[in-house]
């Protein structure tokens, strides 16, 4: 059995015809991405037809599973009871190598909450909430100062 | 102010020219969440539309349409055939969610006046949270302890199940990480923001600070008895860091209603006409329901209130920008988002919403942006910000409990970080 970060009482993720392969890779523990198979194009949440070239056909893409904290919060409230006893906890949007520039909203698991910070390298960490339904956690990376082989374009640290 | 009105865009897609006005507004008592329960909250939305039509100097037998925004459970229908309108002509409700849709509504009805579709609209918004359960048992939460009590048991080996609507395919990308809630969703859009651009919980304490001094005046605000200083603000408990208990909203129950009709029709009626100078709504490419869903569009979007599209087609529409603007009702549901929301429509540069915040702007009197004179969404009450469309009718018309002297133009937004909309409104007649 894998490890546990949260209590069962989690809401468990649902999903629609566009969504559920998503969530069969998980089970299986491959991180994917829904991609364009014309335009080659990445998207998240997944959807039925490609926003950039309208084609409605797409696969799914697996990912390395690592990446960069693009923003987080340290939650320390609990809205759910069953949270009570896990908080603070530490939501983030993971900016994933080899995405193309799509997030996922995850949390960061395995490091406590003044950690946590901006740019910080990490890597998925599943958590088996059943047989067949896992979800993709992160943790601090393993592996150090290894920079992604492509950079999205959003990364730019630069706004200004 | 000085600024030369030309026609507005609306008005030039009108028919025959007529042009939408404020002619009434109408609101319940506001109090806390579950503080009403002698009323349902579609009593409230009968009562709120009662009393802007009564404002107004009109009858219910004059009124045509009705109009509100997403989320909404007190539907239209009923209500035209409960209130018993002669002939129901127009009604709908805005796609853009719960306080994003507040201000598309009233564009909504104005565009029903504007090309005839009907005569007199009234736009509504009833919120009775303590009556139904809000946080907590979002889509895809069926473990909350609202369900039933004959519920079966909830399967020991979970699942993938199918997801009952679009919306609830989308936060299953949220929910299980815990992200059940708007403060969370926006903690992170600030926490970007801070990152980008020095932004403070000081610049955000800024702006609780100064609604409370406003709402201090309002004898409907929740909070006008309970002052605030920056020591209360750091001291009050952390929710979801940045943001502590005092960046975000209150959560209210009660209603509020404006009567739309036309410039002719509001001439003859008992109160000043308050124009609808311009209205826009909209988001950019790829914002979805906006950061609460999705964590994937560009970074200028990301750390915004995705509003510089609506800003964009609102000053184009009223031919003014926001230096023509003497007061501001801006929809603030988390302080930090009304730094973005002034950034989004260009009374600062972007990034330097905090700054220009901790200026003092934003006070009455004194400041040269006098912004929720009323107290907003954090201080007066959360109707999804239709009370913010009614301060402004209030300052247009020269009766705010914090009146801006000479006050000729409002701004009044609805909520940033969702699809959202906006209007300014103009005192007097077009």
């Amino acid at each position: 059995m894998t490890e546990r970060w949260f209590p069962d009482e989690m809401p468990y993720p649902s999903a629609s015809a566009e969504t559920s392969g998503f969530w069969e890779a998980a089970a299986d523990h491959r991180l994917v991405v829904q991609t364009c198979d014309d335009c080659g194009r990445t998207r998240h949440p997944p959807g039925p037809v490609c926003p950039s070239c309208r084609s409605t056909r797409a696969h799914w893409a697996e990912l390395p599973g690592t990446g960069s904290v693009y923003t987080y919060t340290v939650v320390r409230q609990a809205f759910i009871p069953a949270l009570s006893d896990r908080i603070p906890y530490i939501v983030v949007a993971v900016d994933l190598d080899e995405a193309n520039g799509v997030r996922l909203v995850s949390n960061l698991v395995d490091a406590d909450h003044s950690q946590v910070e901006i740019g910080m390298r990490v890597e998925v960490a599943w958590e088996d909430m059943g047989p067949d339904l896992s979800v993709p956690r992160f943790r601090p990376s393993t592996v150090l100062s290894v920079e992604s082989p492509t950079r999205s374009p959003t990364q730019s640290p630069t706004v200004r | 102010m000085g600024a030369a009105r030309r026609v507005p865009q609306m008005n030039q897609r009108g028919s025959r020219g007529r042009q939408a006005c404020l002619a009434g507004i109408g609101e319940t008592r506001y109090t806390k969440w579950g503080g009403i329960q002698d009323s349902s909250e579609y009593q409230l939305a009968v009562e709120a539309i009662l009393a802007a039509v009564s404002d107004a100097g009109l009858s219910v037998e004059d009124v045509d349409g009705l109009a509100s925004f997403a989320e909404d459970r007190n539907e239209a229908t009923f209500l035209a055939a409960d209130l018993g309108l002669p002939e129901l002509r127009y009604a709908s409700m805005s796609w853009l969610p719960g306080g994003g849709g507040a201000c598309a509504a009233v564009m909504n009805a104005a565009m029903a006046i504007e090309t005839g579709a009907a005569e007199v609209v009234v736009v509504y918004r009833s919120l009775c949270q303590g009556q139904f359960r809000r946080f907590g048992r979002g889509p895809g939460n069926p473990a909350q302890p609202s369900a039933p009590a004959a519920a079966p048991a909830r399967p020991r080996v979970p699942h993938l199940r199918s997801a009952k609507s679009l919306l609830e395919a989308h936060v299953a990308f949220t929910m299980p990480f815990g992200m059940f809630s708007p403060p969370i969703a926006y903690a992170m859009v600030l926490r970007r923001h801070m990152h980008l651009f020095g932004t403070t919980e000081e610049q955000m304490g800024q702006v609780a600070v100064t609604t409370r001094a406003h709402a201090a005046r309002n004898p409907r605000a929740v909070m006008g008895a309970r002052p605030m200083t920056m020591d209360d603000y750091f001291e009050s408990r952390m929710v979801s860091e940045p943001f502590r208990l005092f960046d975000c909203c209150l959560e209210s129950d009660g209603a509020c209603a404006v009567v739309v009709t036309t410039s002719e029709r509001a001439a003859d009626l008992a109160r000043p006409t308050v124009t609808v100078l311009a209205g826009a709504q909209g988001a950019p490419r790829g914002f979805g329901h906006g950061q609460y869903s999705n964590a994937s569009m560009p970074d200028a979007d990301y750390a915004s209130a995705g509003a510089r599209g609506v800003a964009e087609r609102l000053w184009a529409g009223a031919g003014l920008g926001p230096s023509d603007i003497d007061v501001a009702e801006i929809y603030d549901h988390f302080t930090g988002l009304v730094l973005l929301s002034l950034e989004d429509f260009g009374f600062c540069a972007r990034g330097e919403g905090g700054p220009f915040a901790a200026s003092g702007v934003l006070a009455w009197p004194g400041g040269s942006l006098p912004m929720n004179t009323h107290g907003g969404s954090l201080s007066e009450a959360y109707i999804h910000g239709l009370n913010h469309v009614v301060e402004g009718v209030r300052q247009m018309r020269g009766d705010s409990t914090c009146q801006v002297d000479g006050a000729e133009t409002c701004l009044v937004t609805s909520a940033a970080g969702v699809p959202t909309s906006a209007l300014v409104l103009a005192r007097g007649a077009p």
